[in-house]
């Protein structure tokens, strides 16, 4: 697979948007870990689903190869500050809010 | 690498990652959703294992570590890396939308990108195999018998302290 920048260039800028989107969600009051039992837990917090989205729309930026300036670090650090302020304030106007009863399924 | 022998490898690997990532996030413990719950229990009146129909039913119903792993194949194959983190992201939205949390399928893209780039890279695999490999580790489980791979669902998921708590 033909890459524009080398593959350790890649693994920086995806290292670079993990990092400042936990950073940003902890300055935004995000919990850095869901409360426990973590594999039910519906709470957003900095790790899971902050960075996935930091990483995802970085990876769609480089997938149609833009990479903007100094190859792509720029764009790894606002895609992190993005995916933090849409994880804190928007995200419940996309997303549908988790099953309000436990043990009621009803879909 | 001889592609046969690769397609057979790569199946054992993409079996053993969703596998294992989903049993580890709890799959067999409660269905997600009623369809799933419908799955488990008629599975297990044909003489299946409750936990492992649970199981059997939430891969049905909403995209988690199986459908993670086929899509990261498919998207490693077109975009790279890109396309397996990209995979991730958009395994992650649909979790969502089928009320689940979401960390089973995303987790389940993200290690299979990795694992995709280290067979890639090193061991000679392609991601073609890796897509043929999926579709025969899916068939194992949901296509040949389902009481008997429930049983050997059931049977990780109690190796994991993972069983079904329902009744």
């Amino acid at each position: 697979m033909i890459y524009s920048i080398s593959g350790t260039l890649l693994l920086i800028n995806y290292l670079i948007t993990i990092f400042v989107s936990i950073i940003v969600a902890l300055f935004l009051r995000l919990p850095l870990l869901p409360e426990k039992p973590r594999r039910f837990s519906w709470t957003k917090s900095a790790i899971f689903p902050t960075t996935i989205i930091a990483m995802g729309l970085l990876a769609f930026c480089f997938s149609i190869n833009f990479y903007y300036l100094y190859d792509g670090k720029l764009l790894a650090i606002i895609m992190g500050i993005i995916a933090a302020i849409f994880v804190k304030y928007f995200f419940k106007y996309v997303f549908p809010d988790s099953p309000s009863v436990k043990g009621d399924i009803d879909e | 690498m001889n592609e046969i022998i690769g397609v057979i490898l790569a199946a054992i690997i993409s079996w053993l990652n969703f596998v294992i990532v989903d049993t580890y996030f709890s799959l067999p413990e409660e269905p997600g959703v009623k369809g799933a719950d419908l799955v488990g229990r008629s599975i297990k009146d044909r003489g299946g294992d409750l936990s492992g129909g649970f199981f059997q039913g939430n891969i049905l119903c909403s995209p988690d570590a199986s459908a993670g792993t086929l899509l990261s194949s498919i998207g490693f194959l077109v975009l790279g890396i890109n396309g397996g983190i990209l995979a991730g992201f958009l395994v992650y939205i649909g979790n969502r939308l089928c009320a689940d949390p979401g960390y089973a399928g995303t987790c389940g893209a993200l290690t299979m990108t990795v694992i995709l780039y280290i067979c890639t890279k090193f061991f000679g695999f392609t991601a073609e195999m890796f897509i043929v490999g999926m579709v025969i580790a899916i068939f194992t489980i949901q296509g040949i018998s389902h009481p008997y791979s429930s049983k050997l669902l059931g049977s990780i998921a109690a190796k994991f302290n993972r069983s079904a708590k329902l009744e």
